[in-house]
């Protein structure tokens, strides 16, 4: 659970949150490309401004062409273009023909392309239109650029049109009554003053700026010019611009999450070597192994990896150190023993007191204990030097267990012992005697720890490459904190009380003479905790010639 | 005229001790601290038996270097290595430098004066040839236990006290199985179970040597030894 989570937390999901740092570059991106459609509609309207100042120049004091165009009252009403769909160009019919002509040819010579010019008169009467807010702008028609990035862009154009409002040409441009007459710049035109004003069609579909100035009449104002012009060039280039934000931006994105992915993947897979080589370095045995992961790498991770070695290193030297202690010990007390011994002896064959005989005798029950003790010592060291120069023979195991089994019912007459064996041989290599030895410590230790009536039960099982025997005594169970830490040298769970000293060497024996023939020793509580089971497991030599 | 036992040991309590103890049984004894000092008093006269400590003083291989120095001045001198260090590397490099048997300290006084008396037993019979009594013969064994000699086959085996004694042990009722702590007190040790095992182990190296079909010694797992005939 706490190594999900810490994956889950872990490195990469970290990196990946710092990669966020990257959406600035998007949003940094859209902001300059609004700031750029701002700047592009500012000019547009300074561009229609001057547009409509120059056409209505061009019809400054020309009072004629607008005063032909009295209005007439019965067409006012007749043609009222708020009931009709048809727009201005019904409007135009109704005025005098010939007027309206002039002013349209005037109109159309000044206008352009993309944008549609109409003029009024003072009583808002529609005197001429030209042009039309559907051609298409020479920006829209400009071909778009070629290239890996722009090809990526149409590629994701399907997307980026979720995102975006795409200009459509499809839009109602119907000149309604109400942009006539209810316009703000047609009112302001008409008073004097030039003005623009951003709209929306009918329809909703496109967004309209029409700039309006008067014409003026000596100081009369007679009239005014619209120019309109749809928003629809600088939509374009503003969404192509965007679009291709969105591109690099992406691209940009994965390059950079996906090094990064990369490298935290690389960071976070060796720190994991790391730590489970770390774990791993001691065994449920207190062996320490060496590091390998990182220790060769110049970054911090090697630094940690060597760093842990060293402190490893150590803690194997403490560990060795403690292992030869008792051996060590056992020497250095052997020869103030043998002084005690020695004057004992001495002592003993003089004439002594009665009562100095009762202390002589306690010194040598003592003296006996010493020797115990400082034989159950040098017993581990001795047994490590054997193994080191031992000659491996083969054997079989079943015969050595069966044997060894016999012999515990005189030896441990207070107990029985049952024994399962597998009817088919169990071929080991190593040495017999030492086998016996290990089997012996587990006996001693099984009988030890017996309690009630139940026998110890030996077990030989046979499974494909492995032999696995296992020795189980009721009795109390393993202190939990204990299991791992057993074999060590020097550690007990025994209770201290009286009799032959205990110094824990027995299963760290036991467990020597196992790894001397390959096999691994454990311990385990029965499930029902009603004793313990040590259990050996060896890897069977299957006979060679 | 008493025998003569030269003590080589570094520590003065054990030395006067064991030089008492081999005193009050009616030897004389001669006690040195060190390999030179022992050296230059053994030499112009040599004792009847040395017994040697391994680490003297500064030297810590000089008793290895005394016994080497004292076989080659006599190739029948009762030498017996007592020390503290009981690997079975050092019990072999001591026998293989000549000494005749190899005790650690823990042996009490009465097993080491038992020793020393064998092996003076042995000298002194090894000298006078033609006693047969005290002989066990097993087959192809031939046991004198007065001097000390086994033979195999009529080639003679080269066992050291120790080794003897256990061989003793074994065949005196053949079939029966000695388990270790019979076979200690045979041979007047105290040592642990692996111990047994590398005695017996040398023990059938050397019968080996003289007869490869040897096979006489019985391992008996979890029980013991037993001799075979």
């Amino acid at each position: 659970m706490r190594r999900r989570l810490t994956r889950l937390f872990g490195l990469r999901a970290k990196v990946l949150l710092v990669a966020l740092v990257l959406l600035a570059i998007p949003w940094v991106g859209y902001d300059y490309v609004k700031e750029m459609e701002r700047l592009l509609r500012a000019g547009q309207e300074q561009n229609l401004v001057a547009t409509a100042r120059a056409i209505a120049t061009a019809l400054h004091d020309r009072p004629q062409l607008l005063q032909l165009r009295a209005p007439r009252p019965g067409a006012e009403g007749a043609d009222n273009p708020a009931s009709s769909d048809e727009g201005g160009a019904q409007r135009v019919v109704t005025g005098t023909r010939a007027a309206s002509e002039e002013i349209g040819q005037i109109i159309k010579g000044l206008g352009r392309a993309e944008s549609r010019i109409w003029a009024v008169d003072r009583k808002l009467n529609l005197l001429a239109i030209a042009g039309s807010l559907k051609q298409e702008s020479a920006a829209a028609r400009a071909a778009e650029p070629e290239g890996a990035l722009a090809a990526l862009t149409r590629l994701l154009r399907p997307i980026s049109a979720h995102l975006l409002k795409r200009p459509s040409a499809d839009f109602d441009d119907a000149l309604p009554e109400s942009a006539i007459a209810g316009g703000r710049e047609v009112a302001s035109a008409l008073g004097g003053v030039p003005a623009w004003r951003w709209r929306n069609t009918p329809d909703g579909r496109a967004v309209v700026l029409s700039a309006a100035h008067p014409i003026w009449s000596g100081e009369e104002v007679v009239g005014a010019v619209v120019v309109e012009e749809t928003t629809n060039a600088i939509l374009t280039l503003s969404n192509r611009a965007l679009e291709q934000l969105v591109t690099v931006t992406l691209v940009a994105f994965a390059i950079g999450a996906l090094t990064l992915l990369a490298f935290a993947s690389r960071l976070s897979v060796r720190l994991r070597r790391l730590r489970n080589e770390a774990e791993a370095a001691i065994d449920s045995q207190g062996r320490v192994h060496q590091l390998i992961a990182g220790s060769r790498a110049q970054d911090e991770i090697g630094d940690l990896s060597r760093s842990f070695s060293t402190v490893l290193a150590r803690l194997a030297q403490y560990n060795a150190y403690l292992e030869k202690m008792a051996g060590r010990l056992s020497h250095e007390l052997r020869t103030p023993i043998a002084v005690v011994r020695s004057s004992l002896d001495n002592l003993k064959l003089q004439e002594l007191p009665e009562d100095a005989r009762v202390y002589m005798e306690r010194a040598n029950d003592g003296l006996k204990r010493l020797d115990t003790i400082l034989t159950r010592m040098t017993e581990a060291t001795r047994l490590e030097q054997t193994l080191r120069q031992s000659e491996r023979e083969r054997f079989d195991a079943r015969l050595v267990l069966e044997g060894c089994v016999n012999g515990y019912a005189s030896a441990y007459p207070q107990r029985r012992f049952e024994l399962r064996l597998a009817p088919e041989p169990a071929p080991l290599e190593g040495s017999p005697e030492l086998f016996a030895q290990m089997l012996d410590k587990l006996a001693a230790n099984a009988v030890d720890f017996s309690r009630g009536e139940e026998p110890v039960r030996v077990a030989l099982e046979q499974q494909k490459e492995q032999l696995q025997i296992s020795m189980s005594n009721a009795g109390p169970p393993l202190p939990v904190d204990m299991q791992g830490r057993l074999f060590q040298s020097m550690v007990s769970v025994r209770a201290q009380t009286g009799g032959a000293p205990h110094l824990g060497l027995g299963l760290y024996i036991a467990r020597l003479i196992a790894e001397f023939h390959g096999g691994r020793i454990s311990a385990a509580n029965r499930d029902d905790g009603s004793g313990v089971i040590f259990t050996l497991r060896f890897p069977l030599r299957t006979v060679q010639g | 005229m008493a025998r003569r036992i030269a003590i080589v040991e570094d520590d003065p309590a054990i030395r006067a001790n064991y030089a008492d103890a081999f005193r009050k049984h009616g030897y004389e004894v001669s006690a040195y601290a060190s390999r030179i000092e022992a050296m230059a008093a053994l030499a112009p006269r040599l004792p009847d038996l040395a017994l040697l400590d391994i680490g003297l003083g500064d030297e810590p291989d000089g008793g290895f270097a005394l016994c080497r120095e004292l076989r080659a001045l006599s190739p029948t001198l009762p030498i017996l290595f007592l020390t503290a260090r009981d690997s079975d590397f050092d019990a072999v490099s001591g026998l293989r430098m000549g000494a005749d048997d190899y005790l650690t300290k823990d042996v009490s006084l009465p097993h080491l004066l038992a020793r020393v008396s064998a092996l003076f037993r042995r000298a002194d019979l090894l000298a006078q040839p033609g006693h047969t009594e005290d002989i066990i013969e097993r087959g192809k064994l031939k046991l004198d236990m007065k001097r000390f000699a086994v033979a195999w086959d009529g080639k003679p085996v080269d066992l050291t006290l120790t080794e003897i004694w256990l061989v003793h042990a074994l065949a005196k009722f053949p079939g029966h199985v000695k388990n270790r702590d019979q076979l200690m007190a045979e041979a007047h040790i105290v040592v642990d179970d692996s111990t047994i095992t590398s005695h017996i182990k040398r023990i059938r190296k050397k019968f080996s040597a003289v007869d490869p079909g040897f096979a006489s010694i019985d391992s008996l797992y979890g029980m013991g030894y037993r001799w075979k005939s």
